[in-house]
C-alpha cells in the first residue's frame, strides 16, 4: 500500500526547556528552609525562646550568628522555628484549598449542569469578598490563636480561587476534541477524569499550588503584623518583622534577618512554579 | 515603460531561533506593474505570508535578518527604520489579513476605525473623514452604511467584518493591495463576494493586487500572473495560464493533481504527493523538493535548481527535470 | 431496496431557550445505507456539524430519533449508549486536539481497547501495530511517541487508527481534512477510501469543501439553516443540482481551473440570523426565484429523480427529467 512509506519524518522527542541551574538553587534553599524547619528540633541551635542575658541586642556574632533581640534570644533559632509556623500554615492552607476547591472544580467543570451552576455561582459570590478582611475578622474573635485555626481559616479562604483556577482548567481541556473522543469510545466519566484530564491539568495545578503557598505565606507575615498571628512567645517570620520594626533604625538586623528568610523563601517558590509551568507546556509555540 | 508598483528583487529573510538560522523567504525576484493582480500560492511553511509580511516590512523586529531590495513605488523598504517605512504604509500599500475578528479592534466602532487612517494619514478633519468613512463603507458593499458606522466589529458577520477591513485598507487609495489569504474561513459565497469586490475596486481604483493563499481556485480565474512557492523559495512564476496548463516544475503539477475538483467524477484518485513540507531547519542542499518529488534525480538532491526562463519571457521555474507534457485540453 | 444502516426522522437540536433559542437543526430526515458515503455540505450555521454531533449524541437532540439497525439511539442512556457509540466513531476537524498531547500513541489508539477489555496484553499490542501500519506510521519507530510529536496529517492517522479500534460500522468525518494542506488532504482522503473498502465502513462525511465532498461521497445532502434542501446521487446532483442554493454553493466554488467560468452569479446577502429564521422556504430571502408561496409555506423533500429530492416549491429541474 502507497502508505506504508507515508510517514518519514516525525518530529524527534524535542528537548524540553531544560529547568536551568538558577530553578536547581531554587529547590536546594526551599529544600533547606523546609528541612531546617521540620528538624529544628534537633538541630544544634539554642532554643528560639532561651533568654540570653548576656547578649542582649547584639548584632551578629559568633556565638549568635544573627544575632540576639532585646531578649536575648537568638534570631538564628527564631528564624528556624518561625519558619515552621510560616510554613505550616503555607502548604497547610493550601491542603486545604486544594483539598477542598480543586476536585469540587474538576467536577463541576466536566459535569456542568445545575450543580455547575450553583456551585460556581456561590464560589464566585465567596471569591467577591475580600478574602483578607474575612481572614482578620475570623481571627480577631475567634480566640485563642493557635497555628491550627489559622491554617484552617485561610485554607478555607483560599478554596474560592482554587476553586475557580482548576475550574477553568478543566474548562479548557474539557472542551478538547480528545476528550469528546474518549467519551465516545465508550471511557466512564472515571475513567476521562483520571486518564485525559488530570494529567492535563496537573501542570496549571502544580505551578498555581506553589504560587498559592507563597501567597499564603505571606498572608501570615500581613496577619502577623496586625497582631493577627500565632501569640508570642512563639515565633513567626511575620511577627518577628512586626516586633522588631519600632527599632528598625537601632537595631536592623532584627528586621532584615527575618525578611531575608521570608522573601527568599517566596521568591524560590515563586520561581519554582514559574519555571515548572513552562516545562510543563507542552503546547507551547516554538519558533 | 510604465512604473513598476513593486519591485523585489532577492528578497530573503532568516530567523534566528536557538535551533539554529531558518531559511523562511530565499532569493524572491519578481515585479508588478499597475493594474496587475499577482497571486501568490503555497502550503504551510512554502514562506508566502513571511514574504508578504516582508515586502511590507511588518517582520518582527528581533531575530530576523532581511536582505535584497524592496521598491514600492521607488521607495526602499528593506533596511530603513520604521518611520520611513510607516511614510508608505496605507497611502501606498495596504494589507488585508486573514482572520477580520483579530484585524480589527473589537472594542472600537468600525467607523472610528476607519476615520482613524483618514485623520491620521491624511489629516482630514474629523466631520469630512466622518463622510469619507460611510461612503467608503459603501463602496465595499455594505449595506446601510450611515447604521453600519457605528457598529462594533463582533456585531457584523464575517463577511462584513472582511469588508471593512478593506474598507481601511482602501482610505488613503494605494496603489498596491497585499490581501493575505482574505477570504480562508469565509463561506463559499461570501468568498465569492469579497474576491468579487476587490476585484472591482482594483479597477476602479487602478491598483495593483497581491493575492497570497494556499487555495489555487483562488488564484486561478482572479489573477494575471501566478508564483508557485515552496520551502521558501519561488518554484514557478508565470501568467496564470502558463502556470496552471503549461508548467514545468513538478511541485506544480502535483500540487494541481491533489486538488479534488467539482469538475471531475465522484471517486476519482486523487494524486497525492508523499511526504510533508520540509523543516526549514533541516533543509539539505539540493531541491527542496526533491525528496517527495517522482521525478528527482541525483543531481536534484545534490544542487538546487536556479530560476531559468522557458520560451516564454516571464515564465520561469526552478527545476532539474522539468515536465515537457502540456496539460491537455 | 437494502434497509439503511442509520435512519434518521425529524432531528431536531435547539440550543437556548425562550426568545434566544436558536434551531440549529430544524428538523432533519436521512438514511444512511450500508457501504456508502453520505456527504453532508453547506456553509456556516447550516448545522451539518451539529447534525453528526448529535447522531452520536455529543450534543443532545431536542427532538427526533436516530435509529441504528434496531436500537434507538436517542433513547438510550448509560452503558447502553456507551456500548452503542462504540458502533459509530467521529474523527473531527482539529487533528492536533483530537490527541492528548500527553499520551503516546500507542496507547491512545489501544484507548477503546482498554475500555472495553476487549483485548489485552500481547493480542492487544498487535492490534495496534497493525492499526497504526495500516494508517501508515510505522509502529516499531513512531508508536511510543508522544502526540504532540506528530504533524497535523499524522494525528488525523492516528485518529482514524483510533477509530478503528472498535471496528465501528459507522464513521463521521466533521470536517477531517478542512486543516489540512492540499498535499496533505490528498493522502489522507486516499486513505480514507482504502479503510473504507477494507474495514467495509460506512461513512458521513461532513465538509464545505464542494470539491472534497464530491470526491469522497456516493450521495450528497445540501444543508442550510438547519434544514436540508437536496439530497442526491453526487454526480448527478452537482450536474443538474435542483435547489436554487445548490447552483449558487456550486457556482461560487473556486475551481483551480483557468477557464472555468469566474463570474457566474453571485449569490448576494447574508445568510439570515439562525434566531429568527424567515417563515416558510428558509432560502426565500436570497432566492431570486421567490415567490409568495415560498413565504407561506415550507416545501418538503420531493422526489426530482432516481434518489434525488429537493426541498423547493419550484426545483430548477422540474420538467428536465
Amino acid at each position: 500500500m502507497s502508505n506504508e512509506t507515508a510517514v518519514s519524518q516525525v518530529d524527534k522527542p524535542e528537548k524540553r526547556d531544560p529547568l536551568g541551574p538558577l530553578f536547581w538553587v531554587c529547590v536546594g534553599w526551599a529544600t533547606l528552609t523546609i528541612l531546617a524547619s521540620l528538624l529544628a528540633n534537633w538541630l544544634p541551635i539554642e532554643s528560639p525562646i532561651t533568654q540570653d542575658y548576656t547578649a542582649l541586642n547584639q548584632g551578629p556574632t559568633l556565638h549568635h550568628l544573627l544575632g540576639t533581640d532585646d531578649l536575648g534570644r537568638d534570631i538564628l533559632a527564631r528564624i528556624i522555628f518561625g519558619g515552621r509556623i510560616s510554613i505550616g500554615v503555607g502548604f497547610g492552607a493550601m491542603a486545604i484549598g486544594f483539598g477542598i476547591g480543586a476536585p469540587l472544580g474538576m467536577l463541576t467543570a466536566y459535569r456542568r449542569g445545575r450543580l455547575d451552576t450553583i456551585v460556581t455561582s456561590v464560589m464566585y459570590m465567596l471569591l467577591a469578598f475580600p478574602a483578607i478582611i474575612a481572614t482578620i475578622a475570623i481571627l480577631s474573635f475567634w480566640v485563642p490563636r493557635a497555628l491550627p485555626k489559622i491554617i484552617v481559616v485561610i485554607g478555607l479562604a483560599s478554596v474560592p480561587l482554587v476553586y475557580r483556577v482548576i475550574r477553568t482548567a478543566t474548562l479548557n481541556v474539557a472542551a478538547k476534541d480528545y476528550v469528546v473522543a474518549a467519551k465516545v469510545q465508550g471511557a466512564s466519566d472515571r475513567r476521562i477524569l483520571l486518564k485525559e484530564l488530570l494529567p492535563n491539568i496537573f501542570p496549571i495545578a502544580i505551578s498555581f499550588l506553589l504560587i498559592g503557598i507563597a501567597t499564603v505565606i505571606s498572608l501570615e507575615g500581613a496577619l502577623a503584623f496586625l497582631g493577627l498571628s500565632v501569640n508570642p512567645p512563639t515565633p513567626s517570620w511575620g511577627n518577628m518583622i512586626n516586633e522588631a520594626r519600632t527599632v528598625l533604625s537601632t537595631d536592623p538586623w532584627l528586621v532584615i534577618f527575618p525578611s531575608l528568610a521570608l522573601c527568599l523563601f517566596l521568591l524560590c517558590l515563586n520561581f519554582i512554579g514559574d519555571r515548572l509551568r513552562s516545562y510543563f507546556d507542552v503546547t507551547e509555540v516554538k519558533l | 515603460m510604465s512604473e513598476n508598483v513593486l519591485v523585489v528583487e532577492n528578497l530573503a529573510t532568516t530567523f534566528h531561533t536557538k535551533g539554529g538560522p531558518v531559511p523562511a523567504v530565499g532569493g524572491v525576484s519578481f515585479s508588478l506593474g499597475p493594474n496587475e493582480t499577482l497571486g501568490i500560492v503555497g502550503e504551510s511553511g512554502s514562506g508566502k505570508t513571511v514574504l508578504s509580511r516582508t515586502i511590507m516590512g511588518l517582520q518582527p523586529r528581533t531575530n530576523v535578518e532581511v536582505t535584497g531590495s524592496v521598491l514600492l513605488n521607488g521607495h526602499q523598504m528593506v533596511g530603513v527604520s520604521e518611520d520611513e517605512k510607516r511614510k508608505h504604509w496605507a497611502t501606498e500599500v495596504a494589507m488585508v489579513f486573514q482572520d477580520p475578528m483579530t484585524s480589527l479592534n473589537p472594542v472600537m466602532r468600525v467607523g472610528k476605525q476607519i476615520d482613524e487612517v483618514l485623520r491620521v494619514r491624511l489629516g482630514m478633519p474629523k466631520d469630512a473623514a466622518k463622510a469619507r468613512a460611510i461612503e467608503l463603507l459603501r463602496l465595499v458593499g455594505i449595506p446601510s452604511p450611515e447604521e453600519r458606522y457605528s457598529a462594533y466589529p463582533g456585531q457584523l458577520s464575517g463577511g462584513m467584518r472582511q469588508r471593512v477591513v478593506i474598507a481601511i485598507a482602501l482610505a488613503c487609495s494605494p496603489s498596491l493591495l497585499m490581501a493575505d489569504e482574505p477570504t480562508t474561513g469565509l463561506d463559499v459565497t461570501i468568498q465569492a463576494q469579497i474576491l468579487n469586490l476587490i476585484e472591482q475596486i482594483k479597477n476602479d481604483l487602478n491598483m495593483s493586487v497581491i493575492l497570497v493563499t494556499h487555495d489555487l481556485g483562488v488564484v486561478a480565474t482572479r489573477t494575471t500572473r501566478l508564483i508557485v512557492m515552496y520551502a521558501g523559495r519561488i518554484v514557478e512564476i508565470g501568467t496564470t495560464r502558463d502556470v496552471f496548463k503549461d508548467h514545468r516544475m513538478p511541485y506544480t503539477r502535483a500540487l494541481l493533481e491533489s486538488s479534488p475538483r467539482v469538475s471531475n467524477a465522484s471517486h476519482t484518485r486523487l494524486q497525492a504527493i508523499p511526504g510533508r513540507p520540509p523543516n526549514l531547519l533541516k533543509l539539505d542542499q539540493g531541491c527542496a523538493f526533491a525528496p517527495r518529488c517522482a521525478f528527482a534525480t541525483q543531481k536534484c538532491h545534490e544542487e538546487r535548481p536556479e530560476l531559468e526562463e522557458t520560451g516564454t519571457p516571464g515564465h520561469l521555474f526552478a527545476c532539474w527535470n522539468p515536465l515537457t507534457t502540456k496539460i491537455g485540453a | 431496496m437494502t434497509k439503511p444502516l442509520l435512519q434518521v426522522r425529524d432531528l431536531e437540536v435547539t440550543f437556548g431557550h425562550g426568545k434566544n433559542a436558536v434551531s440549529a437543526v430544524a428538523g432533519v430526515s436521512f438514511d444512511i445505507y450500508e457501504g456508502e458515503t453520505l456527504g453532508v455540505v453547506g456553509e456556516s450555521g447550516c448545522g451539518k456539524s451539529t447534525t453528526g454531533k448529535a447522531l452520536m449524541r455529543i450534543v443532545e437532540p431536542t427532538k427526533g430519533t436516530v435509529i441504528n439497525g434496531d436500537q434507538n439511539i436517542t433513547e438510550l442512556s448509560g452503558r447502553a449508549l456507551r456500548r452503542a457509540r462504540t458502533q459509530m466513531q467521529m474523527i473531527f476537524q482539529d487533528p492536533i486536539s483530537s490527541l492528548n498531547p500527553r499520551r503516546r500513541i500507542k496507547d491512545i489508539v489501544a484507548e477503546p481497547l482498554d475500555c472495553w477489555g476487549t483485548a489485552k496484553g500481547e493480542e492487544r499490542d498487535a492490534l495496534v501495530s497493525d492499526l497504526l501500519s495500516k494508517v501508515g506510521i510505522d509502529p516499531a519507530v513512531y508508536g511510543n511517541r508522544y502526540a504532540r510529536q506528530f504533524s497535523g496529517g499524522q494525528c488525523q492517522r492516528i485518529s482514524i487508527a483510533r477509530s478503528l479500534a472498535m471496528r465501528p460500522k459507522l464513521l463521521i468525518c466533521d470536517e477531517m481534512v478542512s486543516a489540512l494542506d492540499v498535499s496533505v488532504q490528498a493522502q489522507i482522503l486516499n486513505l480514507l477510501d482504502d479503510l473504507k473498502r477494507e474495514y467495509g465502513l460506512t461513512l458521513l462525511f461532513i465538509a464545505h469543501d464542494l470539491g472534497v465532498v464530491k470526491n469522497v461521497s456516493d450521495r450528497v445532502a445540501v444543508m442550510y439553516l438547519g434544514k436540508i434542501c437536496e439530497i442526491g446521487p453526487s454526480d448527478a446532483l452537482y450536474a443538474a443540482p435542483a435547489h436554487p442554493y445548490t447552483k449558487f454553493l456550486l457556482g461560487a466554488a473556486l475551481e483551480a481551473d483557468v477557464d472555468s467560468d469566474a463570474h457566474s452569479e453571485v449569490l448576494e446577502g447574508e445568510p439570515p440570523s439562525p434566531l429568527n429564521p424567515p417563515s416558510g422556504c428558509r432560502f426565500r430571502t436570497r432566492c431570486p426565484m421567490a415567490q409568495a408561496k415560498c413565504a407561506e409555506e415550507e416545501p418538503a423533500l420531493q422526489d426530482v429523480g432516481t434518489g434525488h429530492q429537493v426541498a423547493c416549491h419550484f426545483p430548477l429541474t422540474i420538467g428536465r427529467k
